[in-house]
């Protein structure tokens, strides 16, 4: 059976701007991979389009059918884990093996407080 | 509420997938071969018209097909160098042309795609109106329809014949309505859950 994990040193998922995030990314494929890397990206949510911003990959030279990697990634200082009425602002690592677009994702919050940064919107919710 | 847990949220509603109504998978891409691969996908705003597009594109990718798609808005007379290169450049018959938004395109610009896109192995267009290309399918919404997609996002029923009604059956205006709705906590006061109103 095919799975793929991204799991982070001590199970943390809130982090600082600008800390660094370790971790291991596991897997056992079905089917060879060509490439397996990590991604750092932010996303947006909400009423309107998804916006998507990676900010940094990391190949996994030769992927193995199952292998653990581990990686080291620095976040950048922004934009912080913030969530309104209209957008939420997310972060995550995904790993991401090809061919297929097989991923999976592990969502984390960055912000200067370590929790998702709320925006008074004077609404129930 | 926060944003990313609106049920109507963009990333959940693009997870609605077309239903077709009145035929098959197997029989709309039997009716797209007997075409030729050249057709068009009509209906007004917010009919369906896009995501039938994208899954019509993914199963044809399934089959083979290179699927190379271009994507029109308001205003847009003409193609920009991109989807110049996408649509018109390097055509082989592998490749299936969809072009969303086609009825944008001047005369003169349609005249363009309609006869250089020949090479291709298709050309599929969404279209507000028929008449560019033969009709492969005429995209429809009804009350059930948004009242089925609106109990799935919210796990709630509720009466949406007036909000049907009042956005002419546009399911994607009626859907962001919503959202403000759910947004300012009023679901409950305006939407009067009920069992669904299927």
């Amino acid at each position: 059976m095919e799975w793929m994990t991204v799991e982070i040193q001590d199970g943390a998922d809130a982090f600082l701007p600008g800390e660094t995030v370790e971790g291991t990314a596991s897997w056992q494929l079905d089917a060879p991979a060509e490439t397996a890397e990590l991604r750092l990206f932010w996303y947006t949510q909400g009423k309107g389009d998804q916006d998507v911003g990676v900010v940094s990959a990391f190949p996994f030279p030769d992927p193995a059918l199952q292998d653990r990697r581990a990686f080291r990634v620095r976040l950048p200082e922004g934009p912080y884990s913030f969530s309104g009425k209209l957008i939420s602002l997310a972060w995550a690592l995904e790993l991401v093996v090809e061919p297929g677009s097989r991923a999976s994702r592990t969502e984390i919050t960055v912000s200067p407080t370590r929790q998702e940064i709320l925006i008074a919107t004077g609404a129930a919710g | 509420m926060r944003a990313r847990d609106n049920p109507f949220a963009v990333h959940r509603v693009l997870g609605i997938r077309y239903r077709l109504s009145g035929t098959t998978w197997e029989e709309l891409l039997a009716r797209l071969e007997a075409l030729r691969f050249r057709a068009a996908l009509v209906g007004p705003h917010g009919h369906g018209k896009t995501t039938l597009l994208e899954d019509l594109g993914a199963r044809l990718a399934g089959r083979g097909c290179r699927v190379r798609t271009a994507t029109l808005h308001e205003g847009d007379r003409r193609l920009d160098a991109v989807q110049r290169r996408t649509l018109l450049d390097d055509l082989t018959p592998s490749d299936i042309l969809l072009l969303d938004g086609a009825e944008q395109l001047g005369r003169l610009s349609w005249f363009e795609v309609r006869t250089r896109t020949r090479a291709a192995g298709g050309l599929v267009i969404t279209s507000h109106w028929p008449g560019l290309l033969p009709t492969l399918h005429e995209c429809r919404t009804t009350p059930e329809l948004l009242a089925e997609i609106v109990g799935e996002l919210s796990a709630q029923g509720m009466e949406t014949r007036e909000l049907f009604d009042r956005h002419g059956g546009n399911v994607r205006e009626a859907l962001r309505e919503l959202y403000d709705t759910w947004t300012t906590g009023s679901a409950a006061r305006t939407g009067s859950p009920s069992p669904a109103d299927r």
